[in-house]
């Protein structure tokens, strides 16, 4: 298949040696001194931006702890708020990492070499922020751990029935996993570094996490062979854990949830939004790293294009449910969908659709799709679409149920702000250590990649 | 330190507290003083009191630990009294029921009465004596009060006035007529805020003379409410629900209609077959039409088309049912209305009674206040006594009644609780409460019973007899049971004659026996239980008599045990011929009427300081913590007003600024609004909540005041738990409704598409017992006493103001109203929602640790230990009936008074109190259950087929509520299951709930309005 790739397809014609991707990819974060002096003030700026948000999500957290989970909007009706919101929707973005590495990996795209590693790092940071939503939103969150079948005195296990206990596993199983797959992937990227570090303890501290990769064709072939498993596995846990997610609302009673369509559909969004966030701090990497020659014009031509299919895909899963929820004939579920399009929260429906939907539709056009301004405002619309959508089908279906008398609406509180924004705070704070000490491109696939092209 | 707590109990501003001494440093001396008095403290332990104490060597007869016990008393509402069964848990009143042989209980409850228990334990009740805001104590106030009333005395009462509310207990009435005896010269004023003037002014001007005429509502087939609310809050509510619910019930002979004329809704309007929506100054143009068409009269003011169809058709049912059918008339029309209606009933034989008044005091309450007023403005009052109650509040404010109190050189309040009259008085004293007191009371029937108390006093209160009873300031002072004996020993509490034969030697012997002689422990003195449970134990009371006892022995612990002192009902009188009084012709008005009445919950205001009252919904409206006022779409339209906005009403340069609620069916210029709102000092739960209208209430009618009304700014609004939604198509299978005439037609119910969808679960394994509720919604009049039955059972905390208007709340059960009126009619419905307990319940699968579980007797129970508070079980019930913990609602809670001791001790102790982060729902009562099991399994025996009674059904007045065991045909729950009313709530979703409806019934008069199909669902 390389065969028929073009030359300097996916990679700047001027890169054409190993020692230039590692020179590229490495300078920045071991000659910090020597690397365009200046450069990392910019990063210090950001870090200095994040931090204050990073900080509001940990006293929001330690606030939740010590008040309970009444300091969150949450009412009797509308149970579940911003906290089951905010998991779904890092878990989404967690889930394009993966996607990107271990689906393109085995079909073969070979663009997927220059995105995959931060990509990785941002589905771990976003899973393992995902995995802190469902515990501080029970009520009792140190007994968080009777989700797991332990042996104990109660002679107890978990209800197996519960579309609860299969997240507890997907989530549990899909973080374990994306460390390990991208910690495996960073080995020989870590030897590299061993390799080119001046400093004695650095060198160290690389070496002790390369674990003694040398490089030796056998090592090789051991790493590709552990890593292309890994990258099969990672495919049906990928469908899987956003299917789960999907079936916590599906596998229910309530107008809006009971739908067939919530598992594909929760996966497309959650490939809909993590290629959002992709896009996003892939612009955010070239651009700061100077890493214009790897990460180019047409990978983000890419991924524009994936964005639009998904968009549409969405689109027609928002008319799947409009057809079936009138269709049904059911009182509940069409009072759901009017409430859904004129009730209150009408203004952020129209916002969802707005960034899920229509604005997208603009990366049809291959102007958009070469702007990366154009780009990353509708990555941004999609996060944003993405969030509402999430917050929208616990609201209106909670909100807007089967007796008339208990529908409420849900008013969030300065916590549940303080906690989603600090979300986010917190992910930025984690990229930019990420960067600062580790290659935010895998290396060893770029060279790989470079000499294809170079000798295609 | 009690000193600190008092003044923040009684809710004080701590500004009003004594001013602490200056600091000054100890000098040796005094610091080792000071260091061995706190070690001989340490080593005395805390608590225990001086005296040589025992404990139990042989267990008290009839006390087992962990055993309740139930006794008989009575409860006060608006001075009359409601029979009550207290049950009592180690010496604690936890949860209050009715008294099956009152006439007035009937074995079940209201608001009021389930709440008292936990008035009772209020840590903001007064505590001691006050002088002014310093506390002072009974010897204190004695030494103040008892020189001043001796030189009453040598005056013959001169100056000496005593300001009560209304007095129907025959020991305080005796108590009274021996006071007059002492103080000849002496004032008695009475003052009840729900007063009943215009009624009693009416039967006077029909019959000439006073007489208290009251429906037999049980024998009415057509009921025609002018203003009147008989099934609204009241003394009489529980009498008259049982009675309206007797004629309610398909299939048995005669199911009544009823037609209502009111101006804004009350629960009467409510379960009205037919309402018109009127001004209240213009029922009398509705009574003087009636009287025409029922041929008492000639011209009428004319009236609208829609009142004269109205009146036209009520008036033919009516007279087609004269001798079955009344004409009720309400406290706010002015007397010649009343006495026009007494003529009428008299031509209808309307099934009334009529009796002397059970309330002796000759005066109008108005009337009274005024010239106690008048009294003090002019200083002929020397020496204030006012007993219970709270008349600077409750007053008009037109009265000044404070400013006037404030004038009389020596006051004082005895009271439960510090209110405005405290503040005003120079002197406040603790009344002991309801459940700690001895002492009788009568029902509005006149029917006798005894208050029983159910704990020693909490704090160093006295009852109302004893208080009293120092007045006479005799050297001898008998206990506060003797005070009581003495009345019934001497007297027959109706016609003052001789009772007992060896009346001498009985109260010492009871004395003797007393609840201050020698009980050990501080838990109940040796007052009569109650044994056995429910309805059935009444057979079993006589077993504790003894033979041998005196007669007085036997009819005293007789009285006891049944609840009420026999044949003791006020005889009815043939009342004599009505004569019709002259109209005076109304001013035609155009200016706003405010048309207020007793809350539904709070009643006059005096409950405020209780949580559950102020946290149970209004009927309706659902609001809490306050409610607005009623204005009409139209009105609200003319103001441009919607929900919220604030109004001023002036009236004679006075004003009140409260928001407005747009009300569908209220009449147009008509506010609707509670008395009992706003009070002052209502201690730390009851001060502020709400609005209180006195300022423009007139003196001559305090029910209906003419005001303008401007807007005001700012909005405010009481939180409320639901809105009142309009059911149109589909959704009216929520809470269906049949017509009476399509009813025999109907073979088997068709609200029932499909009773049992299919499903893919396993079918349920039917076990026995099987529980399963049915729920009459025709005898629900959405009176809430079930809510409160339940809080108080199941120790549901309050959440407070602040968490409702967040949408939180924590009743197990609620009553959902709607709208179920079609075109331009409005028609609440009610409709109870416990939890539904279904077979295939959507909360079960979906919890993650088994907290939320079926067991084998049908119930879908929930593992608070277990729980973990994922929430998932509540997002998947279609009913939305569980509660979640959001916080520790039960634990240090501002408006669970701070987790209190006292409060504590309210609670259930066979129920968890359930801690944050828990989820919690409606069990069936569970303990109950589980309590009849035990009982049951004891005997070796099956549980009885009526043996568990839930609390919500045994508060029900209207009996709408039925339980048992779907497997015992005995219990009755599996045919109520295949009447043709039946239908299961949202049953098409295949949850098969074990909590089934019957659905409502409506009487149509077919000449108003069409009959809309058989079934209107």
């Amino acid at each position: 298949m390389t065969l028929a790739a073009p030359q300097h397809r996916w990679i700047d014609a001027s890169v054409d040696t190993c020692e230039q991707v590692n020179a590229l990819i490495a300078e920045p974060v071991i000659g910090r001194a020597s690397w365009r002096p200046g450069r990392w003030r910019n990063w210090w700026v950001a870090l200095a931006c994040a931090a204050p948000f990073a900080l509001a999500f940990f006293v929001g957290l330690y606030w939740e702890l010590d008040q309970g989970v009444g300091v969150f909007g949450n009412n009797t009706t509308i149970v579940w708020g911003f906290p089951i919101a905010n998991y779904v929707w890092w878990i989404g973005i967690g889930n394009a990492g993966t996607l990107i590495s271990a689906l393109l990996l085995l079909t073969r795209q070979p663009w997927r070499a220059s995105i995959n590693r931060f990509a990785e790092a941002m589905t771990l940071f976003s899973v393992s922020i995902a995995g802190i939503f469902p515990i501080i939103h029970l009520g009792r969150p140190m007994f968080f751990y009777w989700l797991a079948p332990y042996p104990n005195v109660m002679g107890l296990w978990p209800q197996w029935r519960s579309a609860l206990v299969w997240d507890f596993w997907a989530i549990l199983s899909y973080l374990l996993f994306s460390v390990t797959f991208w910690y495996v992937g960073l080995i020989p990227d870590l030897a590299t570094l061993r390799d080119r570090a001046h400093h004695p303890l650095v060198r160290k501290l690389y070496g002790a996490f390369a674990l003694g990769f040398r490089g030796s064709a056998w090592q090789w072939s051991l790493h590709q062979g552990l890593y292309r498993t890994m990258a099969g596995l990672a495919v049906p846990l990928v469908c899987s854990v956003h299917s789960i997610v999907g079936l916590d609302f599906a596998a229910s009673l309530m107008p809006g949830w009971q739908e067939s369509l919530f598992p594909p559909y929760f996966v497309v969004g959650a490939m809909f939004s993590g290629f959002a966030m992709v896009i996003i701090l892939g612009a955010l990497i070239r651009h700061a790293l100077n890493l214009k020659s790897l990460v180019t014009d047409r990978h983000f031509d890419a991924m524009a294009k994936i964005t639009v299919a998904a968009a549409c895909i969405m689109g027609f899963g928002y008319a799947t449910e409009w057809f079936m929820s009138w269709y049904s004939g059911e009182r509940a579920e069409r009072s759901y969908l009017a409430y859904a399009l004129t009730g209150h929260y009408w203004p952020l429906y129209a916002l969802m659709m707005l960034g899920n939907v229509f604005l997208p539709q603009i990366l049809w056009f291959k102007r958009a799709r070469a702007s990366l301004p154009a780009l990353i405002t509708v990555a941004v619309g999609v996060l944003m679409g993405m969030w509402f959508e999430r917050i929208l089908i616990i609201w209106n279906t909670l909100g807007h149920g089967y007796l008339p008398t208990l529908w409420r609406v849900f008013w969030p509180t300065v916590w549940d702000y303080a906690v989603m924004a600090g979300s986010v705070g917190f992910f930025i704070t984690l990229f930019l250590l990420f960067v600062r000490i580790l290659p935010s491109i895998s290396m060893f696939e770029v060279r790989e990649l470079a000499m294809q092209e170079r000798d295609a | 330190m009690s000193r600190f707590t008092l003044i923040e109990a009684t809710g004080r501003p701590t500004a009003a507290a004594p001013a602490p001494a200056p600091r000054r440093a100890l000098d040796r001396r005094e610091a080792l003083a000071l260091m061995t008095a706190g070690v001989s403290l340490a080593m005395a332990g805390c608590g225990r009191p001086h005296e040589e104490i025992i404990p139990y060597v042989d267990q008290p007869e009839g006390l087992t630990p962990g055993i309740s016990q139930r006794y008989a008393t009575t409860l006060p509402l608006a001075g009359y009294g409601r029979g009550a069964m207290v049950v009592a848990n180690d010496g604690r009143p936890t949860k209050i029921e009715g008294s099956p042989k009152h006439p007035f209980s009937l074995g079940s409850t209201d608001v009021f009465a389930e709440a008292e228990v936990l008035s009772l334990y209020d840590p903001a009740r007064l505590q001691t004596a006050m002088e002014g805001s310093l506390p002072s104590s009974w010897n204190g106030l004695d030494a103040a009060l008892l020189p001043r009333l001796a030189q009453h005395k040598r005056q013959g009462g001169q100056g000496l006035t005593l300001l009560t509310g209304r007095i129907t207990s025959p020991t305080e009435l005796r108590l009274i007529k021996a006071l007059q005896a002492a103080y000849p010269a002496m004032s008695w004023r009475r003052f009840e805020p729900v007063d009943d003037d215009s009624v009693r002014a009416g039967a006077m001007r029909a019959f000439g003379r006073p007489l208290t005429v009251r429906p037999r509502l049980q024998d009415a087939q057509v009921v025609l409410a002018l203003d009147a609310d008989p099934l609204g809050p009241g003394p009489e509510q529980i009498a008259n629900a049982r009675a309206y619910a007797a004629r309610r019930k398909p299939g048995e002979a005669g199911f009544s209609r009823w037609y209502v004329a009111e101006g804004g809704w009350t629960l009467t309007g409510a379960n009205a077959d037919h309402r018109l929506a009127l001004r209240p100054d213009a029922i009398a143009d509705v009574a003087l039409a009636l009287a025409a068409a029922l041929d008492h009269g000639g011209a009428h003011p004319p009236l609208t088309p829609e009142a004269q169809r109205f009146v036209a058709a009520a008036a033919a049912d009516l007279k087609a049912d004269a001798g079955r059918a009344v004409v009720l008339v309400g406290r706010s029309q002015p007397p010649e209305v009343h006495a026009l209606v007494h003529v009428l009933n008299a031509g209808l034989k309307a099934p009334v009674d009529a009796h002397a008044p059970v309330d002796p005091h000759p005066d109008g309450h108005m009337a009274s206040l005024q010239a106690t007023v008048a009294d003090l403005r002019a200083g002929h009052v020397q020496t204030l006594i006012v007993f219970g109650g709270d008349p600077a509040y409750a007053a008009p404010a037109a009265l000044q009644v404070a400013a006037a109190i404030a004038k009389a050189p020596f006051s004082v309040h005895f009271s439960e609780h510090v209110n405005d009259t405290s503040v005003a008085c120079q002197w406040g004293a603790p009344l002991s409460h309801a459940l700690e007191s001895w002492g009788d009371l009568r029902a509005p029937d006149g029917t006798a019973s005894l208050v029983q108390p159910l704990v020693r006093p909490l704090y160093d209160t006295r009852t109302r007899a004893q208080v009293l009873d120092a007045l006479a300031a005799a050297a001898v002072r008998p206990s506060a049971r003797d005070l009581v004996c003495q009345t019934w020993a001497t007297q027959d509490g109706a016609t003052g004659a001789p009772r007992v034969t060896n009346a001498q030697s009985s109260p010492a012997a009871g004395a003797s026996r007393g609840p201050g002689a020698g009980a050990t422990t501080a838990t109940v003195g040796l007052t009569t239980p109650q044994s056995g449970r429910g309805a059935s134990g009444l057979d079993e009371g006589d077993a504790g008599i003894d033979l041998n006892a005196t007669a007085f022995d036997r009819f005293w612990t007789q009285a006891l045990t049944d609840g009420i002192v026999a044949n003791t009902a006020a005889a009815i009188t043939a009342a004599p011929a009505a004569r019709a009084s002259v109209f005076q012709p109304r001013p035609a008005s155009s200016s706003f009427l405010l048309a207020l009445a007793p809350d539904p919950t709070l009643y006059d205001g005096a409950r405020a300081e209780n949580a559950w009252l102020q946290e149970c919904p209004k009927p309706l409206t659902a609001e809490v913590w306050g409610a607005t006022l009623a204005i009409s779409p139209a009105d609200a339209r003319a103001h441009d007003l919607t929900d919220g906005d604030n109004v001023r009403l002036s009236r004679g340069g006075q004003s009140v600024v409260a928001p407005v609620r747009v009300a569908a069916g209220q009449a147009r210029g008509v506010l609707s609004g509670f008395i009992g709102g706003g009070r002052r000092q209502g201690g730390p739960i009851g001060s502020e909540v709400g609005w209180d209208f006195a300022a423009v209430r007139d003196v001559a009618n305090p029910w209906l005041s003419a005001v303008t009304l401007e807007r005001a700014p700012a909005h405010g609004e009481a939180p409320h738990f639901q809105a009142l939604h309009r059911l149109d198509g589909d959704a009216r299978e929520l809470s269906p409704e049949i017509t009476l005439a399509a009813l025999p037609g109907l073979a088997r119910s068709p609200l029932e598409k499909a009773p049992e969808p299919p499903s893919m679960l396993p079918k349920a394994e039917s076990w026995a017992p099987s529980w399963a509720m049915v729920i009459d919604a025709e005898l629900c009049i959405g009176c809430n006493a079930c809510i409160v039955a339940c809080q108080s059972e199941n120790n549901v905390p309050v959440v407070g103001p602040h968490e409702v208007a967040r949408g939180r709340d924590m009743h197990w059960l609620r009553i959902d109203a709607y709208d179920v009126g079609q075109a331009d009619e409005h028609r609440p419905a009610f409709q109870p929602v416990p939890c539904m307990q279904c077979e295939h319940a959507p909360c079960e699968p979906v919890c993650p640790v088994e907290a939320s579980i079926h067991d084998h007797e049908g119930l879908n129970d929930q593992v608070y230990n277990r729980c973990i508070g994922t929430r998932f079980c509540q997002s998947n019930c279609p009913y939305k009936v569980r509660r979640f913990n959001y916080y520790g609602y039960s634990h240090d809670q501002a408006y669970g008074n701070m987790g209190e001791e006292s409060v504590k001790a309210q609670h259930n102790p066979d129920v968890t109190v359930r801690a944050r982060g828990v989820m919690e729902k409606c069990t069936y009562c569970v303990q109950r259950i589980s309590q009849a099991r035990r009982t049951a399994e004891k005997a070796d025996r099956e549980i009885g087929p009526h043996e568990v009674v839930t609390a919500c059904q045994s508060s029900c007045p209207t009996q709408a509520i039925s339980f048992g065991d779907l497997e015992t045909a005995a219990s009755g729950i599996a045919d109520l299951r295949k009447e043709p009313r039946h239908y299961a709530l949202l049953g098409d979703l295949g949850t098969r709930p074990r909590t089934t409806y019957l659905a409502r019934v409506r009487n149509m008069n077919p000449a108003l309005g069409t009959a809309a199909g058989e079934i209107t669902s």
